[in-house]
């Protein structure tokens, strides 16, 4: 993998064998303090993010950022691929595709015949286009409604 | 109030807590005692050649299963941590088992998850407990008092942001209805 400061893993079965491939990550399954990251230069969050608000998770993934800590995230909610620049998909355990994010996500066809969804921005969006109501993918609800009522 | 309460009036309710598996991983998964092995593993999505598997070499979402398979013979089955263990498309299909358990083989289903997506839709009666007390129930998916303790489904959020300035969508919880909804508001 290419050096990128920012990962979302999607797999359609998380297993720790995913964990073998990034062994030069600090991995992090449980509670974890913001003083504990900055002490780390890449960490990697195991299916632990699923449920925090938009908020916390805006806020995490902007400190990540400010202070250059590599990270990965491993999950199996496609929503969080929106926090991060770039997104690998796994089947098992085997990569299906990656890429820059937004050009990964629109392989809807591919991503849902192994059993993912899309992000709901994102599949609002490409029905909406279907519709002919809008012309771009827009990844946030401002945008999109800004596009829709203009 | 305890779970035999909850279900007095509703076949499926959700529960927003923590839930930890009761599982043991040891042995293979042949070596359960589940009544109706093959034909349990089946109903939940996972194949018979699962039997031979070790429940140690299980995934995540396997265990989930696995867990499942072995409650379906009780009246009340009590599942739960279905969004950070399956994905989309297994999270549909238990979504359509519960509604199948209940409505064809009298269960009740409990489900208790700290994500709402795990029984959107789904039950008619949802519970928040804190500190193993019921601090909060509601019917409604669209009670706003509900997100002080969970987070918002994004259908939600976004009916709610769409609106704030007047544009009366429909209250759905199914992103096709929202569709048809948006695409007579516009066109």
């Amino acid at each position: 993998m290419k050096e990128i400061t920012n990962v979302t893993i999607v797999s359609t079965n998380l297993n720790r064998r995913l964990l073998e491939n990034y062994k030069d990550y600090y991995v992090i399954e449980n509670n974890f303090s913001y003083d504990e990251l900055l002490q780390k230069k890449k960490v990697l969050f195991f299916n632990i993010l699923n449920n925090l608000s938009d908020e916390k998770l805006h806020k995490l993934f902007e400190y990540l950022k400010d202070n250059n800590i590599l990270f990965i995230n491993i999950t199996n909610d496609i929503e969080l691929s929106l926090y991060t620049d770039y997104l690998m998909v796994y089947d098992d355990s085997k990569i299906l595709i990656e890429g820059q994010t937004l050009e990964v996500l629109k392989n809807e066809k591919l991503l849902k015949r192994i059993g993912l969804n899309l992000p709901f921005m994102v599949e609002l969006s490409f029905l909406l286009k279907d519709y002919d109501l809008i012309n771009e993918i827009h990844l946030n609800k401002e945008s999109l409604v800004d596009e829709l009522w203009k | 109030m305890e779970i035999k309460d909850i279900l007095k009036d509703v076949k499926i309710v959700g529960i927003v807590s923590n839930y930890q598996t009761n599982l043991k991983i040891e042995g293979k998964v042949k070596d359960l005692k589940i009544k109706n092995i093959s034909s349990a593993l089946k109903m939940v999505g996972l194949g018979v050649n699962s039997l031979e598997k070790s429940i140690s070499d299980l995934s995540i979402s396997e265990l989930w299963k696995l867990e499942l398979a072995s409650k379906l013979d009780n009246d009340v089955i009590i599942i739960g941590d279905i969004y950070n263990s399956l994905i989309y498309k297994d999270r549909e299909y238990m979504k359509k088992l519960f509604v199948k358990l209940s409505n064809d083989y009298q269960k009740k289903i409990v489900i208790i998850d700290n994500n709402i997506n795990s029984f959107i839709g789904v039950v008619k009666k949802i519970f928040v407990i804190r500190d193993k007390k019921i601090v909060y129930e509601t019917g409604n998916f669209f009670d706003q008092e509900l997100y002080k303790y969970v987070k918002m489904p994004k259908i939600i959020d976004f009916i709610k942001y769409v609106n704030r300035d007047n544009n009366r969508l429909e209250k759905t919880t199914d992103i096709y209805e929202l569709i048809k909804d948006i695409y007579r508001r516009v066109s």
